[in-house]
């Protein structure tokens, strides 16, 4: 027996979805992104990586909520579709690796006084893993 | 017929777009590039009118903000319009027809216009507005504009891909 998902009830529930999925990985990825590129010397250059990092991790941490929200939801409207979709399993695999280092390696770097030599081989991996995320989640419609 | 419409039929034949649209993995290359851009660009924004709104950063200057981020605006619009611009050109002709399409450009116009409007008060006017005790409230005004204008942006650029192309006016398909 099946139940019908409420989601699939209106055509307008999905790509309002969507928008909250854009809007919130927008101003995750944003933060983080400004936060990276402060690292890497570009940007907010005036203002401390520390300082910048501890400003913008609740802000970082609403759209994350969002977008943990608003996934899960999208998938539930067609989890076998997702559930086999390479692209997805991809995302899924960068969004694991993206969020875990985010709060632990990114987190000691950012919060370090000086960041070393290191710093910006983690701000620049912290970049690319959250770009990751984004091409995994358009390639699952073109999969 | 329009001279925009010839325009768009001419242009989706063009080398770029052509190949764009005969290779299952270009578009969403480009299409994926312009969101990371627009994540890239779009947290700057967020952040500037956070700041303007008095809801976070506020222990930087308005001109602290505004300034530093300037030229990496500019940099990041520039990257996400040009991925726009080539997914735009492939559809060329699609997108003539698409209502979604023609709203987000107004929409961008209007972001233009609100730059120029709040300009002398606002873009340009840092070191007068850290002086004052408070943050006026058109300095407020214009935050909540930006951030309603872009939201704008993203709903109908998300809408453009909801409206069924009218195949039967078309002379060029994707590949998928």
């Amino acid at each position: 027996m099946f139940i019908e998902n409420p989601l699939n009830s209106s055509e307008l529930i999905f790509p309002t979805l969507e928008v909250c999925h854009i809007l919130g990985f927008t101003v995750t990825l944003g933060t983080i992104a400004a936060v990276d590129f402060r690292v890497l010397g570009l940007g907010l250059r005036r203002q401390k990586v520390a300082d910048l990092a501890r400003d913008l991790a609740p802000w970082t941490l609403a759209g994350l909520v969002s977008l943990l929200l608003s996934g899960p939801l999208m998938f539930s409207s067609d989890p076998d579709m997702y559930y086999l979709n390479r692209a997805f399993q991809l995302k899924m695999v960068c969004l694991l690796a993206a969020i875990v280092f985010h709060y632990t390696a990114h987190r000691k770097m950012v919060g370090s006084d000086k960041p070393g030599a290191s710093a910006k081989l983690l701000a620049s991996l912290s970049l690319m893993l959250w770009a990751g995320v984004i091409f995994g989640g358009i390639f699952i419609g073109f999969a | 017929m329009s001279a925009l419409l010839k325009f768009a039929q001419w242009l989706q034949f063009t080398t770029i777009p052509t190949e764009l649209r005969g290779s299952w993995y270009v578009y969403p290359v480009v299409l994926s590039l312009h969101l990371v851009f627009i994540a890239i660009f779009g947290g700057m924004i967020f952040l500037t009118n956070l700041r303007l709104l008095g809801l976070g950063l506020r222990r930087y200057s308005i001109g602290d903000v505004i300034n530093q981020l300037r030229w990496p605006k500019r940099i990041g619009f520039l990257l996400v319009f040009t991925c726009g611009a080539l997914l735009a050109s492939s559809k060329a002709e699609e997108y003539y027809y698409n209502a979604f399409f023609w709203a987000k450009m107004s929409l961008l116009l209007l972001v233009f216009v609100h730059g120029l409007v709040f300009r002398s008060s606002l873009y340009r006017n840092t070191e007068a507005l850290d002086k004052l005790p408070s943050t006026p409230g058109v300095v407020k005004l214009a935050a909540a504009l930006s951030l309603l204008l872009w939201t704008g942006v993203a709903i109908c650029g998300r809408g453009i891909g909801y409206i069924e192309p009218p195949v039967d006016k078309l002379h060029a398909a994707l590949f998928h």
